[in-house]
């Protein structure tokens, strides 16, 4: 399935934060979008899960409009993501924070909790199975029953991964998955998008200042500036850009 | 799974067993009537504070209006008993017959009270924290003030005897059905459910939305069912300790608005806090401490030595100093345990 975004607009107060956006994530696909702060990358992010509505514009997923569903359907649709500013529910163990997004999959409601069918338990069981799975698959086993924020912050942003993995997603948004990466965590964390997208089949958008990182995974790479669509294209054209080097590159030499 | 079906039958069939045999023994064992009132009450502020947990614990939300659950509960199961009473001739409301009534009453109790926390928690969808807070006490109180303020002849709402308590279809006082049986039923009934919805997907969603919203949508959970079932089950749970506790035996045959005020949600806050927010054990312990504290407060008053006192200073009465008592419990406790005496730990448990 793919994403496509057309024409999208959206604007707090007089700020555009996004302008007519229009943008297309092919299935498996690998979409880089990057532009210098407050270029509007995390808004596209939040327009693409329901966290804000599109003034203008519309964006689908497959055949479903996403234009007027609430964040929880759209991932239950398979689009799921990460958070710029980690977003992991402290109180509960690594474990559970599997748990709970396997479980809001099998529509975990109060009569399955209270009486427990031989049907809710199969899914307590596969939902357990998925989320030992991913712990291993991310190295987190050995912390299972921790409270995320006694992890180092590279765990978190694993696990904040493997969460969104238990969706068992068609397209996965990853939001500056290196911030606070040091050079050798971020090379490893390079590989193991590809890596990703391969073993779980599923199509990633990725925000990400790291140049380095973005440049060795993105088959694609969309370019923002002050909210609107400066460049497009592979990492060789967009390195070579004029434009992106004026707006982005440029800006920071 | 056979094996386990039939060892949850017979678990069922043990603690049916147990709770004949307590409803037995009780009155041999414990000859004086208000320490026999005293337990049951205790029973039911154990499913009170279990319920509010509910909403304040797991949710994350802010109720101060619990009350107003417990009153929906306790009229209704009233109203019903007494009119079951007299259709079944009146007489001594005897443990068989209590089998016919006292269902009757729980089922109706804990329906209207689910209904009305369907109404107060869909405000919870837009509203939160104090904005909260707001609207449950005021549902709280809208209740307690529109049954209290009723005169006679004023249509149905004034059958319920307004200032002066419902006392019964014919005048003759409330029914007093529910013995130690159904109080002791109920409650672990209603523990085995709080335990179970909190170790659940059900629970854990709960308690994601609590810590962070957005979060959890982005998982898929749903903010609105989640919000408005834990409403409703809190309700549910309320109405039927209100429900016990309005025709409990050892009880007062009188259902009075005043039971019902901001002093009841506030017990039943202190219980959830003391226990520990989040905490079904917790809040058990926290609804039994409360509770006797209530029962130590008033055997004080009686002493001697207190009683001197207060013929010398009018004004020394420890039962309107108890507000006083409690905060300053709290914010000790606040002070030194910030997450109560067990946090969000259980007993027994990890």
């Amino acid at each position: 399935m793919t994403l496509v975004l057309e024409h999208v607009s959206k604007s707090f107060g007089g700020l555009r934060a996004t302008n007519d956006v229009s943008l297309r994530v092919q299935e498996r696909g690998i979409l880089g979008l990057i532009g210098p702060n407050g270029a509007g990358k995390s808004t596209i992010f939040n327009l693409v899960t329901g966290v804000y509505r599109a003034d203008a514009g519309t964006i689908r997923f497959g055949e479903d409009n996403l234009g007027a569903l609430a964040p929880a359907r759209i991932a239950s649709l398979g689009i799921a993501r990460t958070f710029q500013n980690i977003r992991l529910f402290a109180q509960l163990t690594v474990l559970e924070n599997l748990l709970v997004a396997g479980e809001s999959m099998k529509r975990a409601h109060l009569g399955a909790a209270l009486f427990r069918s031989a049907k809710d338990r199969a899914d307590e069981e596969a939902t357990k199975a998925r989320a030992g799975e991913l712990l291993r698959v991310f190295e987190l086993e050995n912390v299972a029953g921790a409270e995320p924020v006694s992890l180092p912050y590279g765990h978190q942003r694993r696990l904040e991964i493997a969460r969104a993995l238990m969706l068992a997603p068609r397209l996965l948004l990853l939001d500056e998955p290196a911030a606070g990466l040091n050079d050798a965590e971020a090379a490893a964390l390079a590989t193991q998008i590809r890596w990703l997208r391969d073993e779980f089949e599923l199509a990633i958008v990725l925000v990400e200042h790291n140049m380095q990182v973005v440049m060795k995974v993105c088959e694609e790479i969309h370019v923002l500036d002050h909210g609107e669509t400066i460049a497009h294209g592979t990492p060789e054209t967009v390195r070579h850009d004029p434009k992106v080097l004026a707006a982005y590159l440029g800006e920071e030499a | 799974m056979i094996a386990s079906r039939r060892r949850g039958a017979l678990v069922v069939a043990l603690a049916i067993g147990a709770c004949l045999a307590v409803d037995w023994s009780l009155p041999l064992i414990v000859a004086d009537s208000s320490v026999r009132q005293l337990l049951m009450l205790a029973a039911c502020s154990v499913i009170v504070a279990q319920s509010l947990n509910v909403i304040n614990g797991l949710a994350g939300q802010f109720s101060i209006g619990h009350a107003g659950f417990l009153g929906v509960g306790g009229y209704t199961s009233a109203v019903v008993a007494s009119h079951l009473h007299v259709a079944l001739g009146g007489g001594e409301p005897s443990l068989a017959r209590s089998f016919v009534v006292v269902p009757v009453c729980l089922v109706a109790s804990a329906t209207l009270a689910g209904l009305a926390g369907l109404v107060v928690g869909l405000p919870s969808l837009r509203l939160r924290g104090d904005y909260l807070a707001i609207v449950t006490l005021g549902f709280a109180e809208i209740f307690r003030l529109v049954v209290s303020t009723a005169s006679a002849n004023e249509g149905i709402v004034a059958r319920l005897g307004g200032q002066n308590g419902y006392q019964g279809a014919d005048g003759q006082g409330v029914p007093l059905y529910a013995g130690p049986f159904w109080i002791l039923a109920v409650m672990l009934a209603f523990g085995v459910v709080a335990w179970r919805a909190k170790f659940s997907g059900w629970g854990r969603a709960l308690r994601a939305l609590r810590e962070d919203e957005i979060a959890a949508a982005s998982v898929g959970i749903d903010p609105t069912r989640y919000k408005v079932t834990s409403f409703v089950l809190a309700a549910v749970g309320a109405g039927l300790a209100g429900g016990l506790a309005a025709i409990m035996r050892d009880g007062t045959p009188v259902v009075n608005p005043d039971s019902y005020g901001f002093a009841a949600s506030f017990d039943a806050i202190t219980m959830v806090i003391l226990g520990g927010s989040g905490s079904v054990t917790g809040a058990a312990i926290g609804g039994v401490l409360v509770t006797l504290s209530i029962k130590a407060i008033e055997l004080v008053q009686d002493l001697p030595l207190v009683q001197a006192l207060k013929d010398r200073w009018e004004w020394l009465d420890l039962n309107a100093c108890r507000m006083i008592v409690y905060a300053i419990a709290l914010v000790v406790l606040m002070i030194l345990r910030p997450e109560g005496l067990l946090g969000e730990r259980e007993v027994g448990r990890r």
